[in-house]
């Protein structure tokens, strides 16, 4: 157990824990934390989680944990583990079962006051045309053989199909379709899973949500993005779905034959990899992009339900009733990216898991309208609290792998959640406080208690003190909807 | 046949521990396959608000492979979670015909029901180590919900 004289301060925000610690790491791990989030940190065997993934073969530089850590499987949530091309690895347990879990903003010129009236109407007509598609497919019927064109395409299938403009792509990180998707390198059950889900929302942790930009703690680059104090903006929240589930359940049974045959030894089963040159690691990278790209044309079809919420709730009654994409990210992911490891730029595969990519001003990956202000990166708060919109910056490029935190982060299991919190009373004090609640689970709900989660607002704090993402504007929650 | 026991009487099947993200359980058995079926409850304990009460309208045969006993159990809850997602059946009756550390044959008996709560996205293969005590096996295992 690390127990505080461990580990060492390497500034205000971020504590290292050195390789001395333990015999196999091959590098040192960090996590960032102020003395309150440390707490909870030291609380849970997260700690031991990041301490594990320097033990991957490949890993470069340090393996990173975000504030909003926690213990998770394998690698913590809130992990960021660099390795490096050709031979260093990739583990599915560092992208997570959720492949491309990520959030998608959208914006309008309506405003809070504007659309108050009729809030219950949108939550309502959200909560109608957004299915969750627990234990029945959504709406979207694909033709035969018509998966493989979701898989290779990414949101891009989903906008030649009518769902959104080509607006949304630029948009959207890695404009909504990751090259070098492979199709055929996912299970037919993958796909037997994922065939009925494409424009559905899941449950659990997932949501659509509409907020009010609260404020802008910067003005000018919250007016570039395109916000404005009391604006309305809408928040998706989901990922591939049982495709990418089941993707990642394939290759981490898998990868259990390839660390033998790779001689590789490893603390927790979980962490199974292979090495990026291998077939094993090339058609499992190939598979996750596949689910990836599921996941971004997911959320395209999303993000015409709500417009199509919108327009069918507010046409006629409001100015204003279209909505525009402010970016969509990925916070669970494994992308080959070009970073400086000991002087020199390499191409290194980045886990994030739990974990935001937030590439900083000049980056050439970034869309044309934002190269020159940074990555946006979209910060959800637990159910009924704050969310945010923060920028990249040159900090976490040089600091974390061009990365920051993804959310709030859980402190209390969903176990203990259920037994704390009643759903229904839940629902009654969120909708005392002036939020629209339209949930299926009253079960699911308690689980998402928002005392269940870290406070989002210190975890924001800490990146932007730490220079590794810069705060831009606070949203507050108006409505919530959840499978 | 083994069913799923409708009531708490007798030994200790499963129990919920803690864990922050997902949910997991303790499994008890006093061999492999008493494991096996009581992991299939507790899995079916997280998908369900209450017992089903099914009578078995559907039956399956499954045989599955893996490299070792651990890789078998989570190729078996995966096998029960994937007819659960996909066609809303939950399995409670179980005539195994072959359990060995690597293959498993058995008939499933369940029903189609509407009353899913939440499915399991996964089942993990986090710090999962069948072991033996005194009182037969035991194994912890972490689901993705």
């Amino acid at each position: 157990m690390v127990h505080i004289h461990d580990l060492c301060r390497i500034d205000a925000y971020l504590y290292e824990i050195p390789t001395s610690w333990r015999a196999d790491m091959r590098v040192p791990a960090r996590f960032y934390a102020d003395e309150a989030l440390l707490a909870g940190i030291r609380g849970d065997r997260s700690l031991e989680q990041l301490i594990n993934t320097a033990t991957l073969p490949g890993v470069v530089n340090h393996v990173l944990a975000m504030p909003d850590m926690h213990q998770g499987y394998g690698f913590p949530i809130g992990g960021v583990v660099a390795t490096a091309l050709p031979d260093g690895v990739i583990s599915p347990g560092g992208v997570g079962y959720d492949i491309n879990c990520g959030v998608r903003l959208l914006a309008g010129q309506l405003t809070a006051e504007e659309i108050h009236p009729y809030l219950d109407d949108v939550a309502s007509a959200l909560y109608a045309n957004c299915p969750s598609g627990v234990g029945k497919g959504g709406p979207v019927k694909l033709k035969p053989g018509e998966l493989d064109d979701v898989m290779q395409r990414g949101a891009r299938w989903a906008v030649k199909r009518g769902f959104g403009t080509e607006e949304d792509l630029e948009r959207t990180e890695e404009n909504g379709c990751l090259p070098g998707a492979d199709a055929a390198k996912v299970s037919p059950r993958a796909r037997d899973r994922g065939r009925d889900q494409v424009g559905t929302l899941g449950a659990g942790n997932h949501f659509i949500e509409v907020d009010v930009v609260e404020r802008l703690v910067d003005e000018p680059v919250g007016r570039r993005i395109g916000l404005f104090a009391g604006q309305i903006v809408v928040q998706i929240h989901c990922g591939s779905r049982g495709l990418g589930h089941q993707v990642c359940t394939d290759y981490v049974n898998l990868f259990q034959r390839a660390i033998r045959k790779y001689a590789i030894e490893l603390p927790d089963r979980e962490l199974v990899c292979a090495p990026l040159s291998s077939p094993e690691g090339r058609d499992y990278l190939a598979a996750m992009k596949a689910a990836a790209n599921y996941a971004f044309a997911n959320r395209q079809v999303l993000a015409a339900h709500i417009r199509r919420s919108f327009e069918h709730s507010l046409a006629g009654k409001v100015k204003h009733h279209h909505l525009f994409q402010i970016y969509d990210i990925a916070h669970n992911m494994a992308k080959v990216e070009s970073h400086f490891v000991g002087g020199r730029s390499i191409e290194v595969c980045v886990h994030r898991k739990g974990a935001t990519r937030a590439f900083g001003p000049g980056s050439e990956v970034l869309p044309p309208i934002y190269r020159d202000i940074g990555q946006p990166v979209l910060v959800p708060g637990s159910m009924g609290t704050s969310s945010w919109v923060l920028v990249g910056t040159e900090t976490s490029m040089a600091r974390t792998f061009g990365s920051t935190c993804h959310g709030a982060g859980r402190t209390m299991s969903r176990h203990q959640a259920k037994r704390s919190v009643q759903g229904p009373a839940l629902r009654r004090e969120l909708e005392a406080g002036g939020i629209r609640v339209r949930a299926g689970s009253m079960a699911g709900l308690a689980e998402e208690a928002p005392a269940a989660y870290k406070d989002v607002d210190r975890v924001v704090e800490v990146v932007h003190a730490a220079g590794i993402a810069r705060k831009v504007a606070q949203l507050r929650p108006l409505a919530v909807i959840k499978g | 046949m083994i069913s799923t026991p409708s009531d708490d009487s007798g030994p200790r099947r499963f129990e919920e521990v803690e864990h922050t993200a997902d949910r997991a359980l303790h499994i008890h058995g006093r061999d492999l396959p008493e494991l096996f079926v009581n992991a299939a409850a507790g899995m079916n304990s997280l998908m369900l608000s209450s017992d089903c009460g099914g009578v078995g309208t559907v039956e399956k045969t499954i045989e599955l492979e893996a490299m070792d006993a651990e890789s078998l159990l989570v190729a078996w809850l995966s096998e029960l979670a994937f007819w659960a997602e996909t066609a809303s059946l939950i399995f409670s009756r179980f005539d195994i015909m072959e359990l060995s550390p690597t293959r498993l044959r058995t008939v499933i008996r369940g029903d189609q029901l509407t009353t899913i709560e939440k499915h399991v996205k996964a089942v993990t293969f986090h710090n999962l180590a069948i072991r033996r005590t005194p009182e037969g096996l035991s194994v912890t295992v972490v689901f993705d919900v």
